[in-house]
């Protein structure tokens, strides 16, 4: 899977904020925010980046002091919210 | 933890459109879609309903009649129609308003250049006809804009209403 194109994350007011930006377009209609946690993970790939559930779980266990289960279990869920957000294409 | 991502509706004004205005005038052409707020742009322009697509204003021709975002003395951003311009002096007025607003050039950040109305993809441009002839229309209705203000959207107070209908 890839993350979709232009949806860059910028630190506004302490918020982390992602716009859908094109080209030539900005459009503000769907304005997406994420915690630190999931910020860190999107800009790892994000930007029509591909990747799996197993590079997800690997930059948690780099970052986050846990077990592979739990980054695993962590990494799949993410993956699946932002499937369900739209940032993710197939 | 990680959170779900979450879709942010009521990001305020003063973060929103400082962000807006910079990508504007990142790079020439760029154009920016923005969900449209408040009131003040009735009859045709409603709340939450409908966008604009604007364009930076530096470098765009700015006109009277052009509906435009500026930042006004008192650091609020209205998105509203030039009605006169008077050397670097700009009157401004919204559309379903009565009062004036005051501003000058440099605060005009942004020209829209037309709208996307009731859901619809296609934009209804303010190089078209329905938007020109609308804009003449409603401008010289002035004088009895207080009245069909009324009539559209009866602001009807509430002890006056059944009790059922509140």
């Amino acid at each position: 899977m890839k993350t979709r194109k232009g949806f860059h994350l910028r630190k506004i007011c302490g918020e982390n904020i992602m716009v859908a930006e094109g080209i030539e377009n900005i459009d503000f209609s769907q304005i997406i925010s994420m915690n630190d946690s999931a910020a860190y993970l999107w800009k790892k790939v994000e930007d029509d980046h591909e990747f799996t559930v197993e590079d997800i779980t690997n930059f948690l266990l780099e970052e986050y002091d846990t077990d592979e289960a739990t980054a695993r279990r962590d990494a799949e869920r993410t993956v699946e919210d932002w499937k369900e957000a739209g940032l993710i294409v197939e | 933890m990680i959170t779900k991502p979450r879709k942010v509706m009521n990001l305020p004004n003063e973060v929103l459109m400082p962000f807006m205005i910079e990508r504007l005038e990142s790079k020439p052409g760029m154009t920016a879609t923005l969900p449209l707020r408040g009131r003040s742009m009735r009859p045709f322009l409603e709340d939450g309903r409908d966008k604009a697509l604007f364009i930076a204003a530096k470098g765009a021709e700015i006109r009277v009649g052009d509906p435009v975002l500026a930042l006004l003395s008192d650091t609020r951003y209205v998105m509203h129609r030039i009605v006169r311009i008077d050397g670097e002096n700009v009157t401004l007025m919204g559309d379903g308003n009565l009062t004036y607003e005051y501003c000058t050039l440099q605060d005009i950040k942004a020209k829209a250049i037309g709208f996307f109305r009731k859901g619809r993809e296609t934009l209804d441009s303010v190089e078209g006809r329905k938007w020109r002839l609308y804009s003449w229309l409603w401008t010289r209705l002035l004088p009895i804009r207080r009245y069909l203000l009324f009539l559209w959207h009866p602001h009807i107070p509430a002890r006056w209403k059944k009790e059922e209908e509140k």
